[in-house]
């Protein structure tokens, strides 16, 4: 048995695939002052579930992959360890000194971002490399223990180490490791040169810095679950979610806590990736609408986008992560009137607490949920499976006194313009992420998830004019479900800063050769071999003038030929496919990437059962005017199910809403389409 | 039934929707452009700007990657139209880059396209991005020596690049050839045509589905309320007469010029009278009156925090009073490059200034002005280089309640373009970067403090000497404390050679020389500080 486990915010959600009973789902609350608890909670309630005693549960286990938030709440929360830094003579202040932008370019009355390591703990000393490589200053040993000991001294609980060029020589930064440990100081180090071998130093700095300020809390975390575990029997692995979509064995993820950080949306894009496959659909963007935000994510060929770096809190975290494109827009979201009395919606929120009116905890705000409710969209009675009372006479209040009386229209005809506006600001969203990367939305599936998603995904379909979309049965624990579709990746890479043409076919696979032996001999060490080993190579290129690049994939085979000649041919191809234009000069390689990939048996989704659509009631509901709409189970609907709407699908994680003229289908994995009539 | 049907009458749904797909109309059309712009530059730096506007040439929606280019693209729009009033068809594209029709400076290209309906434009879209080369005496068009707009570059008028959809390749090519960069040029506008063209189409998509008359109506609608926002900020501001006055740096020893800003403010209006500025020069200080109508624009701005004064409908209560001749305010042939830099900055600071007292939660202390440098030299091997500094940008002013950001920058693009990688630097070209850090002891003291510039030390290691053309600001007017703080340090820039001896770098020279082994030492403004320290 394999077992995905998603701790939220919330709710923490437990998948476990079982050769009996297939995909099996529990969720139960999480217990954010330490989430292991929850974890158990979880694992116990499943094997209650299976009929299974707690220690015949792990005795079964295979394999336990964990996402969790842990790792972002510190640095969100800002409570992670007191860090100190080693860096070059001359360039303590780098961190300080950023990268010299500002995101909001018009508010420049806001709070600077204080850095994550104090002036006396940033630790200048003496070494200089040149932009080859080359020593031009040998680190002084001398300079180097001092600095050492006096962190020591100054209590820091991690060290973060990061030396100019030494993604070129990473001689230096590893001789400053060694003496630490030879010093016997058992502290936690980031050593920048191993979490990003590229050039670019404050990318590099500040990733080292924030794995520093988060390792030290997330290894604790990540410890006592194991250690819990074991002393229940578990012997299974437990495999951490990463930013990039992969999974690390647990001790490594300790050391890498910084792949964890942004990790939060990568279940639902490993997902939303899963389901894209298994219907055989080749772009697909998702959307997974929660309480504050959305965000949208673009999936080509079955795999989702990845960008090179983040930034989450105002610090720049540069480890491969999915492409995330925020959408300000939730089910918490905030609608309002401007001055001149146009409606707006977000991105303010009403958030968790004191949330929509509607959830009855003392938010007085008209927001997106409450204007759902307003329009029958939400049954009171049925709001997350019954779990949180709905109380409708406040949604109405609300949306009455904040938006319908100011523009003296009616209740339902304001919520009616929260709800289109809403559908827009979400439209627009997923058009920009396709625009980005030179598409065009009418060529990709929409795939929806997250509880505020459902409500509007035939909508926000329409708009765009995407033929078809897809919401996944498993919507609530989508992103659980994700974990288990999924494989142990680790990232290597090397800088090469070269012209295309001055590089020959042997020496890029002299450095392919490299990174891949380094990546087998990982996954060696994680019990991956032969068949089970992929691996998966890029090439990031840019023309010469160029700040950034594009990734260009190739295969081991095609290294044996002329690599650098297809590789030429290929970021030119790949190149006119984003920018429609391309350069009469080489391409330049800045550095060679390869993920090393440990294959876990893929996932397959369930087939649910056939049956026919019958609704188990109907709700009035307001689309322009007030009809009566048939209502379904989601669970009650098997594959082949069709139904013309008006419909509202419930379950008890969202709803769905399938408009007058849309036709709703089940698939064999359980899933609902929906197209325009008569499709 | 569930869609929106196009209503003929403007329902507050329409309205709300619509006043959000203008907006993101034209996000779209800057992210067309940024994925399609051909030159490194602009792909880095994303100096460019998009608007939606509505049949008169008012600013409904932009997206601007550059503040100064916050409402500078109305006068060029107008004109443009103006030109060609009774001649504008379906699918023609205009371009036009004068400063003295509308225009910033020579570099930045502006683009627009009618969007018709019935037989009348409805709508414009249009586009403006700086380009990186667009002739005169100096690469990149940006020359202290220039005494005149020509020594500046290629001035286009409005013309039509597209005649109803054809585009006019002989044009083109004229641009072209009058760039050092013709290629990268050639690219850019391409990539400008498409991004206006999907503007325009969107923009049409909008009318088809709402109807042009309620299209119209929506747009009036937003304009309004953008002069809510403006009025709102207005009345929460003190009304009273305020005068702000900031000063630009002349030649070598020549005296400060003053750039001075008196304002009568009331709750539902704002003057900004800035007759008192001096004439003209024959410097590239000039600034073109929508240049300086943009920086009057974005001091606002910066005050109030409210995007919903991104349109128009915000500068009804505004009005500009300038005295032509005068150096915001100049004629033909007076040069302009510097304006969207350096006298932008003056200009903004003058109304920060004034403003200061009439809405002290919101005033900010002087920011690090502008002062950047070319070096041209040799690799090892004697292939010849130029590297542009864009290290080191200064301190950031600061506030009542929060100290100023260090090394962010001037604020007529506060915190824009990302500094370089010294790996990248090094890498690149023959220099070896010694040191970078904080300045101490740069920001201005205060109750807050101001941001602290920066300190680089740059050593030369190619092959023979090298120059260096610098374009700048700030040495001898640092940035000013507010509210009993103290100004920030200026700018400190010398040449130090292998012997130890030292050159200063004055902020308009043209040919400093540097020898292999010479350092460029740069000390950056600190940013102004905020009430008196404790």
């Amino acid at each position: 048995m394999r077992i995905g486990i998603d701790v939220g915010g919330t709710f923490t959600d437990v998948v476990a695939t079982t050769s009996e009973r297939g995909l099996v789902f529990v969720k139960t609350s999480s217990t954010p002052d330490d989430p292991s608890r929850g974890v158990i909670e979880g694992l116990h309630l499943l094997a209650a579930e299976l009929g299974l005693s707690f220690e015949a549960l792990l005795q079964d286990l295979e394999m336990l992959v964990h996402g969790t938030t842990v790792a972002t709440n510190i640095l969100v929360e800002r409570n992670g360890a007191r860090v100190g830094l080693l860096t070059t003579a001359g360039f303590g202040d780098l961190l300080v000194m950023r990268e010299g932008t500002k995101a909001r370019r018009y508010s420049l009355r806001d709070p600077f971002p204080e850095p994550l390591v104090a002036k006396e703990l940033r630790k200048e000393v003496r070494e200089r490399l040149r932009a080859d490589g080359s020593v031009e200053t040998a680190l002084d040993l001398e300079d180097l223990d001092r600095a050492i000991a006096e962190l020591k001294d100054a209590g820091v609980d991690a060290v973060a180490i990061c030396f100019l060029h030494a993604h070129r020589n990473s001689g230096h930064e590893r001789l400053a490791l060694e003496r630490i440990e030879q010093s016997g100081w058992p502290v936690y180090v980031s050593m920048a040169s191993e979490l990003l071998a590229k050039e670019g130093e404050y990318d590099r700095l500040s990733t080292a810095v924030v794995n520093a300020y988060v390792g030290p809390g997330f290894s604790r975390y990540l410890r006592r679950l194991s250690d819990r575990l074991a002393a229940d029997g578990a012997t299974a692995p437990i495999l951490v979610m990463q930013s990039n979509g992969g999974v690390l064995p647990i001790a490594e993820a300790g050391r890498r806590a910084v792949g964890a950080v942004t990790s939060g949306p990568a279940g639902g894009a490993r997902a939303a990736a899963l389901f894209a496959r298994s219907m055989n659909l080749e772009n697909v963007v998702s959307y997974d609408t929660g309480g504050t935000s959305s965000d949208v994510c673009v999936v080509e060929g079955h795999v989702p986008i990845e960008s090179p770096s983040k930034t989450m809190s105002d610090l720049k975290i540069a480890v491969s992560a999915i492409e995330i494109n925020p959408v300000g827009l939730g089910g918490g979201s905030i609608a309002c009137l401007d001055p001149a009395g146009i409606l707006t919606i977000g991105p303010q929120s009403a958030g968790a607490t004191p949330g929509p009116a509607a959830f009855g905890r003392g938010g007085n705000r008209a927001t997106l949920t409450d204007a759902n409710v307003v329009l029958g969209c939400i049954a009171p009675g049925s709001f997350l499976g019954g779990r949180l009372k709905i109380a409708p006479a406040l949604a109405h209040a609300a949306i009455e006194r904040e938006i319908a009386a100011p523009l003296q229209i009616g209740v339902e005809e304001a919520a009616f313009a929260i709800q289109q506006l809403a559908v827009s600001k979400i439209s627009e969203g997923i058009r920009l992420a396709t625009v980005r990367r030179g598409a065009d939305p009418r060529d990709f599936a929409l795939m929806c998830f997250g509880g505020a998603g459902g409500l509007h995904a035939d909508a926000v379909a329409r708009e765009l004019e995407i033929p078809k979309a897809i919401v996944p049965r498993q919507a609530s624990v989508l992103s659980a479900l994700g974990f288990l579709a999924t494989e142990v990746r680790h990232d290597f890479s090397r800088s090469l800063g070269r012209p295309l043409d001055r590089i020959s076919p042997g020496g890029l696979r002299e450095i392919f050769g490299e990174l891949v032996n380094e990546g087998r001999e990982a996954l060696l060490r994680d019990g991956f071999s032969g068949e089970r080993q992929v691996m998966r190579l890029t090439v990031e290129c840019r023309y010469r003038r160029q700040v950034d690049s594009i990734d260009v994939p190739l295969t081991q085979e095609e290294l044996e030929g002329d690599g650098p000649a297809l590789l030429q041919e290929r970021f030119t191809d790949l190149y006119r496919g984003l920018f429609h234009h391309s350069h009469d000069e080489p391409g330049f390689i800045d550095s060679c990437r390869l993920a090393a990939l440990g294959r876990i048996p893929a996932l397959t989704l369930p087939v649910v059962e056939t049956s026919s659509a019958v609704p188990y009631g109907s709700r009035r509901l307001y689309l322009d005017e007030w009809i009566d709409c048939p209502a379904y189970w989601f669970d009650d609907l098997g594959s082949g199910a069709v139904f013309e709407g008006p419909g509202l699908v419930d379950s008890d994680s969202t709803t769905v809403l399938v408009l007058p003229g849309s036709r709703a289908t089940v698939e064999p994995n359980g899933s609902l389409v929906i197209t325009r009539g008569g499709v | 039934m569930a869609i929106p049907s196009p209503a003929d009458d403007v329902d507050p749904l329409t309205l709300a929707v619509v006043q959000h797909k203008l907006r993101a109309i034209a996000e779209e059309m800057v992210e067309t452009m940024a994925r399609t712009c051909f030159s490194p530059i602009l792909n880095q730096s994303r100096d460019f700007s998009s608007v939606v506007m509505d049949g008169q040439a008012r600013t409904l929606a932009q997206a601007e990657r550059v503040p100064i280019h916050m409402g500078a693209m109305p006068f060029a729009i107008e004109k443009m139209a103006a030109a060609f009033e009774g001649s504008l068809r379906p699918g023609d594209m205009l371009i036009a880059n004068d400063p003295y029709a509308g225009g910033s400076h020579l570099p930045d290209v502006t683009m627009a396209m009618p969007v018709f309906d019935g037989g009348a434009v409805r709508f414009w879209v249009g586009l403006r991005a700086h380009q990186g080369d667009i002739g005169g005496i100096s690469p990149g068009s940006y020359s202290p020596a220039a005494t005149e707009i020509w020594h500046e570059g290629l001035r286009i008028p409005p013309m039509k690049l597209i005649e109803e959809g054809a585009l006019r390749a002989d044009l083109l090519q004229l641009l072209a050839l009058n760039s050092r960069k013709g290629d990268d040029l050639k690219g850019d506008i391409q990539a400008q045509i498409a991004a206006v063209r999907s503007g325009a189409e969107r923009v049409a998509g909008l009318i088809a589905r709402y109807g042009a008359e309620a299209s119209a109506r929506c747009a009036a609608a937003v304009l309004d309320s953008g002069e809510a926002h403006m009025l709102r900020f207005l009345r929460a501001c003190r009304p009273g007469h305020y005068a702000g006055i900031s000063h630009l740096e002349g030649e070598g020893d020549e005296p400060l010029i003053p750039i001075s800003a008196s304002i009568d403010l009331s709750p539902e209006r704002i003057i900004v009278d800035l007759r008192d500025c001096p004439d003209q020069m024959a410097s590239f200080l000039n600034s073109p009156i929508a240049n300086t109508r943009a920086a009057v624009i974005v001091a606002l701005l910066y005050l109030s925090d409210d995007e919903g004064m991104l349109n128009d409908g915000a500068t009804r209560p505004l009005e500009i009073l300038t005295r032509p001749g005068s150096i915001v305010d100049p004629r033909e042939p007076g040069p302009v490059a510097a304006c969207t830099s350096l006298t932008a900055s003056a200009i903004i600071e003058a109304v920060l200034k004034a403003m200061a007292d009439a809405c002290p939660q919101a005033a900010i202390a002087g920011f690090a002005r502008r002062f950047r440098f070319a070096l041209a030299g040799a690799h090892a091997g004697g292939e010849p280089f130029i590297w542009h500094f864009f290290f080191n940008r200064g301190g950031a002013g600061a506030n009542a309640s929060h100290e100023g950001w260090p090394n962010l920058g001037g604020i007529h693009n506060p915190g824009g373009t990302p500094s370089p990688s010294i790996e990248r630097t090094e890498a690149s070209y023959p220099l070896v970067v010694e040191e970078y850090a904080l300045r101490e002891g740069s920001g201005g003291a205060g109750r807050r403090r101001g941001g602290e510039g920066g300190v680089i030390r740059i050593r030369y290691e190619g092959e023979g000497g090298a120059t260096i053309a610098t374009s700048g600001d700030g040495v001898r007017v640092p940035p000013y404390g507010l509210a009993g703080g103290a100004d920030g340090q200026g700018h400190a820039y010398w040449i130090e050679r292998a012997d130890g001896s030292r050159i200063p770098l004055g902020p308009r020279e043209s040919g400093a020389e540097l020898g292999p082994g010479d350092r460029i030492v740069c000390h950056a403004a600190g940013g102004g500080g905020y009430g008196s320290p404790e």
